[in-house]
């Protein structure tokens, strides 16, 4: 039957196949104990049901493309999506399945809208804080009209990803960064894209894809030529992230991570936007890092690097965290370290970072949202901690000050104060 | 953290497959011949149990729905006399049975329609079987071999539930 073994697209029997089959047989047996054929006449549509829906439905794993985009804008997300069905007799006979990425909350019902060889679905949510997830494809399985069987089909889609992060973020890539490479000005560069000022013409090598070819001058030198690209360096920046786990459990370290992944994509778009060259160091255990560089593929290594992010031991010193980073940054880069900021070992990492060099700029994700909603005190109670649990964050900032400067977060979608203060380069270079 | 099966909304119970499964069911139940119409109250209430459980938003009860009804037709196809017309309304019920089960309220309409497959070839075997019970000049068999003939029968299908592999035909390698 549907054995463990089974591949996921052969096709399974439902429940209710199996129920027709077993009434179907007490139907036989019973016609034989009261020796009369009518329980074989009912029992007989009930028996070849299952074996004729098996017959009539797709003999194999249907291929299914699957398009999708999301919409919307801020905490609204809206993923739209089409589902070519036409290697299906009708798109009504699937059923989709779709799993909602964690940190988005649902706002209403799933709209499917089914014809006869597609059907459209839109899905929305609600992004709780800045997130940015990775929205796994839909699972698509056909199914018979009667419900008797099934097979799921082979998802043709690409990765989506869902971005929301403040909007202040925008505009941050224009700040003038420090150098840490002796060469100022426009830098040549054979990184392609749009970006980048045209330098000249080249031979073309094995390597270049046909879009970097410039075709007419190919066509007047008899060889194939390639387009060179400077790109203008503003600069470099380094984005650390602090995964380590703290003592106020993994669930919300897991959503201050994901508040802080967001705050880093957007950084790192902004600035590589910009041409400027952008490092990441994820230091959990030990320090998964990404090389300062910029274009467009390194665009996609931050992302990979950011999201694979996870929390991890809350144990692991701080001085490793600073070592690490100088064996794959120079010291001088300017150095954005998302940490919450919430055990004294987390305040350390920006001493010993300081010590090597590194001018840092904290921005601090504060835990103070996140505590309030899991509160079940009494309203007057519940201000009070509220209060107290404040004057502590502020004294824990007002520390860390010494050591860098600190920007608290906790309007998690507003940045504005952490732009003004990368603006200022003398405040910025205090660390 | 999954939304299994965007709910699309429930659609009010179908009057038209509940109304012919009523109507042959309790055709079914009156051929018993039980007293005081016993017969067609019990496919009636199994009807009626089967189409309030369908109509209800949580999955569960809409997957126990139709369990009633199965128990209510089989219990009026082991209590009906023998006789020709008996045989055809026990086909026709199974049939109705289907059906209904194709109209599911749940999934988008137009379900008996996609499940043509599904009616057509159980309802040509069964014009087969009560044509050749009608045409056919038959003598009393032995018991033991129509019990034979539908253990036989009977393992045949449990293979073919064993192996849905069969039903699978491999894809073009190129196209």
């Amino acid at each position: 039957m549907n054995g463990p073994g089974a591949p996921a697209d052969t096709l399974r029997w439902r429940p209710l196949a199996l129920l027709l089959l077993g009434v179907g047989s007490l139907l036989l047996v019973g016609a034989v104990v009261v020796r009369s054929p009518v329980p074989i006449f009912l029992a007989l549509p009930l028996l070849l049901a299952a074996p004729a829906a098996a017959w009539g439905g797709p003999r194999s794993a249907p291929r299914l493309r699957v398009d999708r985009r999301v919409e919307g804008a801020g905490a609204d997300v809206r993923v739209v999506g089409t589902v070519d069905a036409s290697e299906v007799a009708d798109a009504r006979d699937l059923a989709v399945a779709l799993e909602r990425p964690p940190g988005l909350a649902p706002t209403a019902t799933a709209i499917v809208e089914p014809t006869e060889t597609a059907f459209r679905f839109e899905v929305r949510w609600t992004a709780r804080e800045p997130t940015v997830v990775v929205v796994p494809p839909p699972r698509l399985v056909w199914r018979d009209a009667a419900g008797l069987v099934e097979r799921a089909a082979v998802v043709d889609a690409e990765p989506l990803v869902v971005e929301r992060y403040p909007p202040e973020l925008v505009r941050v890539g224009a700040i003038r960064l420090r150098r840490t490479v002796a060469l100022p000005g426009e830098t040549q560069s054979t990184r392609l894209g749009s970006t980048g000022e045209f330098h000249g013409v080249r031979p073309a090598t094995a390597t270049d894809p046909p879009r970097v070819i410039n075709w007419r001058a190919s066509a007047r030198a008899g060889r194939l030529m390639a387009n060179e690209f400077e790109l203008d360096r503003t600069g470099d920046v380094l984005l650390l992230l602090d995964a380590r786990g703290s003592s106020l459990g993994p669930a919300v370290d897991e959503r201050l991570l994901g508040v802080s992944r967001a705050a880093a994509v957007g950084i790192a778009d902004s600035f590589l936007h910009e041409k400027a060259r952008v490092g990441v160091g994820v230091f959990s255990e030990f320090l998964d890092a990404v090389p300062l560089s910029t274009g467009r593929g390194h665009r996609l290594r931050v992302r990979q690097c950011l999201l694979g992010a996870r929390v991890g031991p809350a144990d692991a010193p701080s001085e490793r965290a600073a070592i690490s980073v100088s064996r794959y940054f120079p010291p001088g880069v300017t150095t954005v370290l998302f940490s919450p900021l919430i055990d004294p070992e987390a305040t350390d990492l920006l001493l010993f970072l300081r010590r090597r060099g590194y001018p840092v700029v904290v921005l601090s994700p504060s835990p103070l949202p996140l505590l309030a909603e899991g509160s079940s005190l009494p309203a007057d109670d519940e201000a009070i901690v509220a209060r107290m649990v404040a004057l502590a964050r502020r004294t824990r900032i007002a520390r860390s000050w010494q050591d860098a400067p600190t920007v608290d977060w906790p309007d998690y979608w507003s940045l504005g104060h952490f732009v003004e203060m990368l603006r200022r380069p003398a405040v910025r270079r205090a660390g | 953290m999954s939304v299994r099966d965007p709910s699309r909304p429930v659609r009010y119970p179908p009057l038209a497959t509940n109304a012919l499964v009523g109507l042959v069911g309790g055709f079914l139940g009156y051929l018993t011949g039980l007293p005081d119409l016993a017969g067609v109250g019990v496919v009636l209430a199994g009807v009626g149990v089967a189409a309030a459980l369908r109509s209800q938003r949580s999955p569960r009860p809409r997957a126990a729905a139709p369990v009633p009804l199965l128990l209510a037709l089989a219990f009026a196809a082991l209590a009906c006399p023998l006789g020709l017309v008996p045989e055809l309304a026990a086909g026709a019920a199974g049939l109705a049975f289907l059906v209904w089960l194709a109209d599911d309220p749940a999934r988008f309409p137009g379900g008996v329609g996609r499940a043509r497959t599904t009616l057509l070839v159980p309802a040509l075997a069964l014009g087969i079987a009560w044509a050749s019970s009608l045409i056919l000049p038959a003598t009393a068999a032995p018991l033991g071999v129509a019990a034979g003939v539908l253990v036989v029968a009977l393992a045949a299908l449990a293979y073919l539930f064993a192996r849905p592999s069969l039903f699978d035909r491999e894809g073009a390698a190129t196209y």
